[in-house]
C-alpha cells in the first residue's frame, strides 16, 4: 500500500500556533479552512504525495484572577479519512512585582492517525519565561514530550532561547532551539533520515522571524535553519510565509505557505503545506478595524499651577501625549478638553508631543496623523465614536 | 474654520460655551456653521436637535460637543445629525436612570457609560448606592472599565461594593488608574480590577462602620 502524505495535524498545529499567539483578540474564534500537504513519499521510489485536508480550530480565552487560561483545539479531516485532533490548555502570569516578566506553563495532547507516521498519540508539558517591553523582549523555555507511535514509545526533550525587537510596524526575532529525541521513526517517515541510523538524534534550529503588523493585519516571514545529528549531521532549511487580513470586525482571512520542519515534541512530520482559512470571531463585539501603526499614548501628569494668576499654587492635570510618526508627518490631537478643536503636536527629540491642561473628569480623544483616521491612544480604553470610527477614553482624577 | 464652527454653533443655540469662545474669531453664525456643516438641510436638522434637547431640559454643551467632534473628525452631514440625536437620547435616558434631580456632569457621565454599553439598570444602582453624593466618578470609573474589557456585571460589582464600603471619589478613581497599569502591563483586565478593588477595600472601613459615616448631604 502506498504511503499517503498525510500530516494533516501539521497544519492545524499551524493554526493552531496562529491563533495561541494573539492573545489579545476576542474571548472565542472558530477558524475553518482548506489546506493541500504535499510530503516526501517513503518507498522504493521517492517522490512528493500531496492530500487535501479540511480544517476546524477553536480558540478560547478565560482570564482568571491572576493569570489568564488560553484553551484551543483543533480537528483535521482529510479526503482519505486521515484524522488527526489536538488540544493545548495554556496558563499565562505575569509576575506580581516585576510587570515586565511573564511566565506561561502549558499542556498539550494530540492523537492522530496519519498512514506516513503512524497512529498514536502524543502529550507534551513546557514552560517559558518571558520577559515582555514595549520595544524589545526575549524568553527562555523548555519542553519535554512523550509520543507513542504504532505502540512503540519515545520521548522528546526541547530547550530554546530567544530575542525579539521591534521597529515602528516591523518585528524581528531570532531564537535557537535544541532537541533531543528518539521518536526516529518521525524523521524517517518523512525522509529526514535515510534509514534507522540511530534510535535517537539531536536537532538544532536557528531560526529568524520578521513580521510586518498594520492594525488587524499582518505579514510574517521565517526562514529556519535545521541541523540534524544522527549518522552524520544533516542540513535541511525551511521558509514559510503566513498571512491574517481583517476584512470585518468579525472576520479574517489566514493564509500558509510553505515547510513546515517534523516536530517531534508534538510528533509531527515534515510537509510542505499551502492552507486557506476564514476566521469569525464570536463574543464581544470587537470595535471598528483601525489601522494602529503609529505609536500613540495619553500621560497625565499633576503639576503646580507656576501661571502667575494662579497665586494659590494649585495642583492642575497636564496631558500628555506623545506620537511616534514620521518628522514630516503633521499630527494633531483633539478631543473634549479642546471642544474638538485640533490641536498640533511638536517635534521634540524624534518624537511628536503636546502638553495641554486638562479638568477632572471624562474626555474622549483622538490622535491624527497627517489626513489619516483620528486614532485612539493605545494606552487608552477605545469606545466607540458614533461615526464609525473610535476615540480614546481618558478619566482625569 | 473650526473655531468659529465650535463657538458659534454654541452661540446659536444658546449653549454654555464660554471656554469655547476663547479662540473663536468673529463670524457671522451662518456662514460659520455653513462652513462646518456644508449641506443646509443636515445642518439645519442638527441644530433641531440640539434646540429639541434644550427645550426638554437638557444640556445642550454635550451636544455641541458631539456635533463638533463629527466635524473635526469629517463625518458625513447625516452621521452627525444621528450622533447628536443618539447623544441627546442617552442625556435623557441618564436623567431618568439618575433621578430625580442629576447633576449636569452627572447626566454627560451617565450618557458615557450608556454609549459604552453599560445597561440602564446599572446606572440605577450606581445612583441607589449614592443616593446623595455625585455619582459622576463612579460611572466614569465604571465606563473605563468596562471599555477596557471588564464584564459590566463584575465591574458594576466592584464599584458599588467600594460606594457602600464608602470609598471616596478619589480612592474610586485610583482604581481605575491602577486597573489602566495592570492592563497595560499584560494582566487581563478582569483579573486586575480583582487584584486592585481588594487593594483598595482593604483600605476602607467595614460595611457596618461604612454605613455609619454614610454622608447624609445633598451631592454638589
Amino acid at each position: 500500500m502506498p504511503r499517503r502524505g498525510p500530516p494533516l495535524a501539521l497544519a492545524a498545529l499551524v493554526l493552531l500556533g496562529r491563533v495561541v499567539g494573539a492573545q489579545s483578540d476576542p474571548v472565542l474564534r472558530l477558524d475553518a479552512g482548506l489546506a493541500t500537504i504535499q510530503q516526501p513519499a517513503i518507498g522504493t521510489v521517492r517522490g512528493r504525495e500531496t492530500s487535501d485536508a479540511a480544517l476546524l480550530a477553536a480558540f478560547w480565552r478565560r482570564p482568571l484572577e491572576r493569570s489568564t487560561l488560553l484553551a484551543s483545539g483543533n480537528l483535521t479531516y482529510a479526503r482519505d479519512s486521515l484524522a488527526a485532533i489536538q488540544g493545548v490548555a495554556v496558563l499565562s502570569t505575569p509576575w506580581r512585582r516585576e510587570p515586565n516578566l511573564r511566565t506561561d506553563v502549558g499542556v498539550a495532547g494530540a492523537s492522530f492517525s496519519l498512514r506516513s507516521a503512524g497512529t498514536g498519540g502524543n502529550t507534551n508539558a513546557f514552560v517559558r519565561q518571558q520577559v515582555v517591553r514595549t520595544d524589545d523582549g526575549g524568553w527562555v523555555g523548555g519542553a519535554m514530550g512523550r509520543t507513542r507511535r504504532d505502540g512503540v514509545p519515545s520521548a522528546t526533550t526541547a530547550a530554546d532561547l530567544g530575542l525579539w525587537r521591534r521597529w515602528r510596524f516591523l518585528y524581528g526575532s531570532a531564537s535557537v532551539a535544541y532537541q533531543y529525541s528518539t521518536d526516529w521513526l518521525l524523521l524517517y517517515t518523512t525522509g529526514e533520515l535515510d534509514a534507522r541510523a540511530e534510535a535517537e538524534y539531536d536537532l538544532v534550529d536557528l531560526q529568524f522571524v520578521l513580521q510586518a503588523r498594520g492594525g488587524p493585519h499582518d505579514l510574517t516571514l521565517s526562514w529556519t535553519r535545521r541541523r540534524v545529528f544522527a549518522d552524520g549531521p544533516i542540513s535541511l532549511p525551511a521558509l514559510q510565509g503566513s498571512g491574517t487580513f481583517q476584512l470585518t470586525d468579525r472576520v479574517a482571512l489566514l493564509a500558509t505557505v510553505g515547510r513546515q520542519l517534523a516536530d517531534p515534541m508534538r510528533g509531527l512530520p515534515q510537509a510542505d503545506l499551502a492552507m486557506a482559512a476564514v476566521r469569525v470571531s464570536l463574543g464581544p463585539q470587537p470595535l471598528p478595524v483601525m489601522p494602529r501603526a503609529v505609536i500613540a499614548e495619553a500621560l497625565v501628569h499633576t503639576e503646580v499651577g507656576t501661571d502667575s494668576s494662579d497665586a494659590t499654587m494649585t495642583p492642575r492635570a497636564i496631558l500628555e501625549i506623545r506620537v511616534e510618526a514620521s518628522d514630516t508627518a503633521a499630527v494633531t490631537v483633539a478631543g473634549s478638553f479642546s471642544q474638538w478643536e485640533p490641536i498640533p503636536l511638536r517635534w521634540e527629540e524624534g518624537v511628536w508631543i503636546a502638553r495641554v491642561p486638562i479638568a477632572r473628569g471624562t474626555h474622549r480623544l483622538g490622535v491624527r496623523v497627517g489626513s489619516g483616521p483620528w486614532r485612539a491612544p493605545r494606552n487608552l480604553a477605545r469606545v466607540r465614536d458614533g461615526f464609525g470610527g473610535e476615540s480614546g477614553l481618558l478619566v482625569v482624577p | 474654520m473650526r473655531a468659529a464652527g465650535v463657538a458659534l454653533v454654541g452661540l446659536m443655540l444658546g449653549a454654555p460655551v464660554t471656554a469655547l469662545h476663547a479662540q473663536a474669531p468673529s463670524q457671522a453664525p451662518s456662514q460659520a456653521i455653513a462652513l462646518a456643516i456644508s449641506d443646509a438641510k443636515t445642518r439645519q436638522a442638527v441644530e433641531r436637535e440640539i434646540a429639541r434637547a434644550v427645550s426638554r431640559g437638557l444640556p445642550s454643551a454635550p451636544l455641541v460637543a458631539k456635533a463638533m467632534e463629527g466635524i473635526t473628525k469629517q463625518a458625513a452631514p447625516d452621521r452627525i445629525r444621528s450622533a447628536v440625536a443618539a447623544q441627546a437620547q442617552r442625556l435623557e435616558q441618564a436623567r431618568g436612570l439618575l433621578g430625580p434631580t442629576p447633576s449636569e456632569a452627572e447626566l454627560v457621565s451617565g450618557a458615557e457609560a450608556l454609549a459604552a454599553g453599560i445597561p440602564t439598570a446599572m446606572l440605577k444602582q450606581v445612583r441607589a448606592a449614592w443616593p446623595a453624593q455625585s455619582v459622576v466618578m463612579p460611572l466614569d470609573v465604571l465606563t473605563e472599565l468596562v471599555a477596557r474589557g471588564v464584564p459590566p456585571k463584575q465591574a458594576l460589582e466592584r464599584v458599588v461594593t467600594l460606594m457602600r464600603r464608602g470609598a471616596t471619589p478619589v480612592q474610586i478613581a485610583g482604581l481605575g488608574a491602577a486597573v489602566q497599569a495592570d492592563v497595560a502591563a499584560g494582566l487581563a483586565p478582569d483579573a486586575a480590577l480583582e487584584v486592585r478593588a481588594r487593594g483598595v477595600m482593604s483600605l476602607l472601613p467595614s460595611p457596618a462602620a461604612a454605613a455609619a459615616l454614610a454622608p447624609s448631604g445633598r451631592r454638589p
